[in-house]
């Protein structure tokens, strides 16, 4: 690189990180969103997942022995029991959803109650209550299950914690979402104002201002990604064994992959200012199918198999490798880390090129 | 009123020759309500879950009437087969394959689920056969024991923990069915039980109905926080509505005709997404009735006087939006509009309480028999409505309609 070369690069370098600055907006998306999505997506789509904890509304009629049912409860999951008195306050804890659902004892038969509202957690619920019931069966007749299953966990420690899973999704996410606007939001823009146009006739060359623009993403993407970690440790006091190593070279590849993503996006729209639409689509999408909040497995055949083309499920994946939480092999690290690098340098020229075009009329 | 209803064209014809506006206001609501309804409207049913798991029958005593090994291996085998044509299995069941040496098989799948690639891992023991015979006729004793099957999971893996736990209900299944081959539980004397749900409902809501309400007011909410000040800050930034000013066309009549086309793009939004959710997905819901357009209406001005808050809270159409895009997603989020609100934190739960759209969602699904509401009918329309006039009050104070000279 020629001393012209490298001044302009270290100017551009510095416009860059002024504009970032200046823009609030971009720097509120940056920094604030990812902290958002984990203290708000977190707990929203807890319960997708399944999971044993529940609280129960409970009936028994006078005169039936309750003794059975309440030692089975105790052993079905985590669960709280509230008694009451008559349906008609069940119903309403119900519908308040004071309680989950609702099981009512009369010495002959059990009766289940539930809000059919609670569309996403009823089937939890459901299961939860075949479970109690299949267990008060047996016991009603003095069995005792002759079958159990034993539960061998084998995986990393630290993932087992559902907000474990969940944050290393979020900073792949948002590593892929500002990558994605670094192009078609950002230069895009600069596009449809004709900021590139005047900059090429100078003697800059479309290299160095990508150069700077993927500079500055970085840097602000690698902080943004440190603050959301910290974020998750101080306040939902979760652990992470992070390598550091394999840590930055994942965010350093994941974010000129997004940029080569971005290109793509902003080689194929017609006018600059729909990429970003497009881009909000497209990250919206990959956002729910990308298993980051739920497990794949519950979506239908088709979207399952779609969400294997997604390159957000593979660098959600690997972020949880990085930091700790699932494992990989090694292999599989470097293959998804090296596309990822390959992407973005092979699509490069290509946002060479965009930056030089001529706009379509 | 020629002139309010000339606004209220003004308005329309400006929102629909953005494409922006028709892509955020129309095609965007529609296109989350159909991936939401395809990814979330199907959970738990049959044919819509499946998940890889392996099996491992390490008996050697095979054979026999007392072969309840191979009763476990043909119920898991069971699972694994499609119900119905074009139906997916709930398991996706590997075996090892015969001659392979089933210690190899056990590693390799264990592997397998440590990696993520295999939801779970089924090994039935060899000696259990023998055991729970032995479980089986020890039932009277105080201190029977029961015999285990091994589930390899990942607790790291959601997928991994709904599989585990779907064979667990597996296995309780066939306890069942053990005890009652073998004379030791009487279906006759089985439990009965049944299923109820409250309110008129006669069973679990679709989620699309669920979704639905949540997706119209979503439109709603996105016009009145983007599209309102959008328009009025970008008019007076650019001193259009200095122009207007000049003309007879007063500041009162200004805002009737624009709230006038807000409420019409509003009832546009309602019409396409009404009918997506009725021909593509079959939303069975009913909006025929006065209290449903009632709290439409409702949140139509509330999300009006919302906009107003905003182009008179920031000095430029830039500032505006920066703002919407900050209280978007909180709001939007937070209000119940796609997902159940129940079970969040405290803070979380403060922000749910102050949020009007809480209070419309849960309106608006009441009166359309979707749910029998956590809150009072009086809340859901006093709140709003504090809202509107708060906002309204702050509007009229601050809002300026041109830049200063």
């Amino acid at each position: 690189m020629g001393c012209g070369t490298m001044r302009s690069f270290l100017a551009l370098l510095h416009a860059e990180f002024v504009t970032i600055l200046r823009d609030k907006a971009t720097l509120a998306f940056t920094f604030a969103f990812p902290v958002l999505f984990v203290l708000i997506f977190g707990p929203l789509m807890g319960g997708s997942g399944g999971s044993q904890a529940a609280h129960i509304g409970l009936i028994i009629t006078d005169g039936a022995s309750s003794d059975v049912l309440k030692e089975v409860i105790t052993y079905a999951g985590t669960i709280t029991v509230t008694d009451f008195g008559d349906e008609l306050a069940l119903e309403e804890a119900l519908g308040k959803q004071q309680v989950d659902f609702g099981l009512m004892w009369n010495g002959g038969s059990l009766r289940f109650l539930y809000d059919p509202s609670r569309v996403q957690e009823n089937y939890t619920f459901q299961e939860l209550a075949q479970g109690i019931a299949s267990a008060f069966d047996l016991r009603h007749q003095n069995l005792k299950p002759v079958l159990v299953i034993n539960k061998v966990h084998i995986g990393k420690a630290a993932a087992t914690n559902w907000f474990n899973l969940v944050v290393p999704g979020i900073l792949a996410f948002s590593i892929f979402s500002a990558g994605l606007f670094a192009v078609s939001g950002h230069l895009t823009a600069m596009k449809e104002r004709k900021l590139l146009d005047r900059l090429v006739v100078t003697p800059m060359r479309p290299v160095t201002l990508l150069a700077a623009i993927a500079c500055v993403r970085l840097a602000i993407v690698y902080i943004s990604t440190l603050v959301t970690l910290f974020t998750a440790i101080g306040v939902l006091h979760l652990t992470f064994s992070v390598n550091w190593f394999y840590y930055t070279i994942f965010v350093i590849a994941a974010t000129l992959a997004s940029m080569g993503f971005g290109t793509i996006i902003a080689l194929l729209v017609r006018r600059p200012g729909s990429a970003s639409n497009v881009a909000n689509i497209i990250s919206i999408v990959m956002m729910f199918l990308a298993g980051v909040y739920f497990p794949v497995e519950i979506t239908p055949s088709y979207l399952r198999a779609f969400s294997k083309a997604l390159p957000l499920t593979y660098m959600a994946n690997a972020m949880r490798y990085v930091t700790g939480v699932s494992d990989m092999t090694l292999v599989r690290f470097w293959a998804i880390t090296g596309t990822l690098f390959a992407l973005g340098l092979i699509l490069f020229p290509f946002l060479a090129r965009y930056v030089v075009r001529v706009d379509r009329r | 009123m020629k002139a309010i209803l000339l606004v209220t064209l003004e308005r329309l014809t400006t929102a629909f020759r953005e494409r922006v506006t028709l892509f955020w206001f129309i095609i965007f609501p529609m296109f989350l309500l159909v991936m939401l309804t395809l990814i979330f409207g199907n959970i738990g049913k049959q044919g819509q879950m499946s998940f890889s798991v392996a099996l491992a029958n390490m008996e050697t005593s095979s054979g026999g009437p007392a072969d309840f090994s191979a009763l476990v291996e043909s119920i898991f085998q069971e699972v694994a087969k499609p119900t119905e044509e074009e139906e997916e299995p709930l398991f996706s069941l590997a075996q090892p394959a015969a001659g392979e040496d089933k210690d190899a098989f056990i590693a390799r799948e264990k592997e397998a689920v440590r990696l993520g690639n295999l939801s779970a891992l089924i090994v039935i023991g060899n000696g259990f056969n023998q055991d729970l015979m032995g479980n089986i006729t020890g039932q009277d004793s105080a201190t029977g024991s029961q015999s285990t099957i091994t589930v390899y999971q990942n607790q790291g893996n959601t997928g991994s923990e709904m599989a585990t736990s779907i064979i667990a209900q597996i296995i309780s299944r066939i306890d069942r069915e053990i005890l009652a081959k073998t004379g030791r539980f009487d279906e006759q004397k089985a439990v009965p039980i049944e299923t109820d749900w409250i309110g008129s409902a006669e069973g679990e809501v679709p989620y699309v109905d669920f979704l639905l309400p949540g997706i119209i007011l979503m439109g709603f909410f996105l016009t009145g926080l983007f599209g309102v000040p959008e328009s009025i800050l970008f008019a007076r930034d650019r001193q259009i509505l200095r122009r207007y000013w000049v003309t007879p066309l007063t500041v009162p009549r200004y805002i009737a005709g624009f709230s006038l086309g807000h409420v019409a793009l509003c009832i546009v939004q309602f019409f396409f997404l009404y009918l997506l959710g009725r021909f593509a997905f079959g939303a069975s819901l009913r909006f025929d009735r006065i209290e449903p357009v009632a709290f439409l209406f409702l949140s139509s001005l509330t999300f009006l006087a919302f906009g107003f808050l905003i182009a008179s809270i920031a000095k430029t159409a830039n500032a505006g939006m920066a703002i919407a895009n900050i209280l978007n997603m909180p709001m939007m989020f937070l209000g119940g509009l796609f997902f159940p609100i129940s079970g969040l934190p405290p803070v979380l739960k403060a922000i749910v309480f102050a949020n009007p759209l809480t209070y419309l969602a849960e309106g608006l699904r009441v009166s359309l028999g979707v749910e029998t509401g956590a809150l009072s009918t009086l809340l859901t329309i006093v709140v709003p409505l504090f809202w509107i006039a708060l906002c309204l009050l702050i509007a009229s104070r601050r809002l300026k309609w041109d830049v200063g000279r």
